[in-house]
């Protein structure tokens, strides 16, 4: 007995220590672009005096963020007087077209438009592979999974020449377009979806709900969870998209990672300005996270069917 | 409320050389506001059956109407009809008023107030008000069972299928529901059709019982008659508990030779007549312990308070016995029984069909008997005008 609890807390005394591991490798280098974006270049630089705490040069560093011509990192808006004693309706029209976006509002603008759409279409394709019974659904489904292993570099050129021939180049479209069918987040959806009871979606035929109920009204609210972490792969894979965008948009239209990579420049690199801007970037990813984290509560399906 | 018909229904699943037969040309019609329980064991195609009257699955061939109303090509969403099932099916994301107003919401216009003015209704006649705000998880197995119940009742459907709905609850809880099941459906005289493996369950609940067996209906009767007077071997074995016990035997001339020494002279040839062997069938409780009879070997007593169930051997062949509770025969000892001709079986040793059955008593099962119910030769009924009768079923209410 004695030798039996020993052996569990030497096991535990592993594992968390494993986890703490992991923790640490992954949030240390979080911590120093945090640390890094508060203080001046040359202090964390320094190879002989390295620092681990924050210093004071936020704001400085900051500012010759945005004083930079080349990327605009932040939005701002124009002076709003127009429309300003008309009401709501007319202020957030005013408001829209004073606005001009920076890459941190680019990118939400995407990844958020980006994620909704593609949970859409991931969600109904994955019902449908795990639900329906359809000619050749294996055959598609496989062809599905296949487009994973095709780099997005193999696609950069066919895509802009398509892009360009419907128009969309230097369009936000032309980068939210293209991965909406997410082969990820199909398979995960029609893993997950076929976890549902066939006698659920039976029952709400009986009750009268239709095919596309049954998706709506059944299938998604009890996805709730699998729907959250997919949100958080989607939103990321949008967020980190480099090279299309690079590609496809303008320098006024940049997003996060191609505007960062404007900080890079043929003579210097501006490594205080790279890691405010990294700091600032993971910021609307936390806030995400911390947002969606308790979706993550498993066992909505608890309780539905007595197995 | 309707009555359901099944013509020459035919269920077939894959397609080329996978072909399953499930279901294979079911004769068959419930009457209208009847309680038919479809029994058979497991595989058998009742639950394929079930489902097809559901508008779940597709029949291969034959036609489903519910009154006068051809319903073979319809969605399951158009056949107003309400299922419960084995697993209850509640919608997990939705509390109990939200899962018995669902279909309501969907399937008609009424208003939101009227919606939950049912709602409330249903939960009050189910003795589940109190559960309104729980969501499916936090019930108990028997509440979650009510909440399918209300969940069918409320759509007011024209009939109510059920597909094994009480085989998750415990066996205290599942007699309970079971009377207050055909109460309900007394109340409401809804149609309904009741899957079950279960034989007691059968004869219990059932104005009629259905047995199935290898995708074919066997018969179709009240308990009494598919019980006394089964159409063969495998329904008279499906059918009572403990099974009947059926053993080989030669036939020479009226008498019948069987394992040990198991000798029988009929008093008429008729049955047996032009046969070289036949199956002998003798119920449990048909068997009754003598001085001077056919011998037994005692294996086990069971004692069970009421009676007692002994387990022998007669010859090579174990045979069943329910015998009075004083009659404590002990395991090694040797015993005699003797029974009734009357309560003899006996079945066709090649076809299974019965020779002999306990007929008296009961309305012979011959097609001219049911003339509303053509095409099912292997049915036996009463007659065309007898509605269900109620007496019987309160008799067999436990």
């Amino acid at each position: 007995m004695r030798e039996e609890t020993r052996r569990e807390a030497v096991w535990q005394f592993l594992t968390y220590g494993f986890i703490l591991l992991g923790a640490v490798t992954t949030l240390v280098p979080l911590y120093w672009i945090f640390v890094a974006s508060t203080l001046e270049e040359s202090e964390f630089l320094s190879s002989t005096d390295p620092r681990l705490i924050p210093g004071d040069s936020f704001f400085g560093n900051f500012g010759a963020l945005r004083a930079r011509e080349n990327v605009q990192f932040v939005g701002h808006v124009g002076e709003m007087t127009q429309y300003i004693d008309l009401g709501p309706v007319y202020f957030a029209y005013d408001f829209w077209n004073l606005w001009n976006m920076g890459a941190i509002e680019s990118s939400i603008f995407v990844a958020g438009v980006y994620t909704i759409l593609s949970l859409l279409l991931c969600s109904m394709a994955g019902f449908a592979f795990a639900k329906y019974e359809f000619r050749f659904k294996q055959p598609i489904f496989y062809a599905i999974l296949a487009t994973l292993i095709l780099p997005i570099q193999l696609l950069v050129i066919p895509l802009f020449l398509l892009m360009s021939q419907i128009g969309l180049t230097n369009n936000y479209w032309a980068i939210i377009l293209p991965w909406l069918a997410n082969p990820l987040g199909i398979f995960l959806m029609r893993q997950n979806m076929r976890s549902i009871p066939d006698a659920l979606l039976e029952s709400a035929r009986m009750d009268g709900a239709t095919e596309f109920q049954l998706y709506y009204k059944i299938a998604l609210p009890t996805m709730k969870s699998s729907l959250a972490a997919l949100s958080i792969i989607l939103f990321l894979f949008q967020w980190n998209l480099f090279l299309f965008p690079l590609v496809i948009l303008d320098q006024g239209k940049y997003t996060i990672p191609v505007a960062i990579n404007q900080l890079v420049g043929a003579q210097r690199v501006y490594y205080d300005q790279i890691m405010v801007a990294a700091t600032l970037s993971i910021i609307p990813i936390f806030i995400l996270f911390l947002f969606l984290q308790k979706q993550f509560v498993s066992g909505i399906l608890a309780g539905s069917v007595k197995e | 409320m309707s009555r359901i018909t099944l013509d020459t229904v035919r269920k077939e699943f894959g397609s080329g050389g996978d072909k399953i037969l499930a279901v294979e040309d079911v004769d068959l019609e419930i009457r209208d506001g009847e309680f038919l329980v479809l029994v058979g064991p497991s595989g058998c195609g009742k639950t394929t059956t079930l489902r097809c009257i559901a508008g779940l699955e597709d029949v291969t061939s034959g036609r489903i109407s519910f009154g006068d109303r051809n319903v073979t090509s319809l969605r399951a969403r158009e056949r107003d009809v309400a299922m419960v099932f084995q697993n209850y099916a509640l919608y997990p994301h939705m509390d109990v008023r939200r899962n018995l107003g669902f279909g309501l919401k969907l399937s008609t216009k009424l208003p939101a107030t009227e919606i939950n003015q049912q709602v409330e209704d249903v939960a009050e006649m189910l003795g589940i008000e109190e559960l309104l705000g729980q969501k499916p998880k936090e019930l108990s197995g028997g509440q979650q069972q009510r909440v399918a119940l209300g969940r069918a009742i409320i759509r007011d459907p024209e009939a109510f299928l059920m597909d094994e709905p009480l085989s998750n609850l415990d066996a205290k809880l599942r007699s309970q529901m079971r009377t207050e099941l055909q109460t309900l459906q007394h109340e409401l005289d809804v149609t309904t059709v009741y899957v079950t493996h279960d034989q007691t369950e059968a004869m219990a609940m059932g104005d009629r019982i259905a047995v199935m067996n290898g995708g074919t209906l066997q018969q179709v009767g009240t308990a009494e008659e598919v019980y006394r007077d089964p159409v063969n071997e495998f329904v008279a074995d499906f059918i009572g508990s403990p099974s009947i016990n059926v053993f080989d035997a030669t036939v020479d001339g009226t008498r019948l030779d069987g394992p040990g020494d198991f000798s029988y002279h009929l008093s008429e040839t008729d049955p047996v007549e032009g046969l070289r062997t036949a199956r002998v069938g003798i119920r449990p409780e048909d068997i009754q312990l003598v001085d001077d009879g056919i011998g037994l070997g005692v294996n086990v007593l069971e004692p069970m308070g009421n009676e007692n169930f002994l387990y022998a051997t007669l010859g090579e062949q174990e045979v069943t016995a329910r015998i009075d509770p004083t009659n404590r025969p002990q395991p090694g000892e040797s015993v005699s029984f003797a029974f009734d001709e009357a309560a003899l079986y006996l079945f066709d040793p090649e076809t299974g069909a019965s020779l002999k059955t306990k007929r008296d008593g009961v309305v012979p099962a011959t097609p001219d008997s049911i003339p509303n119910r053509e095409g099912a030769q292997s049915t036996t009924g009463r007659g065309p005008d007898a509605g269900p009768d109620d007496d019987q079923i309160e008799g067999t209410i436990e």
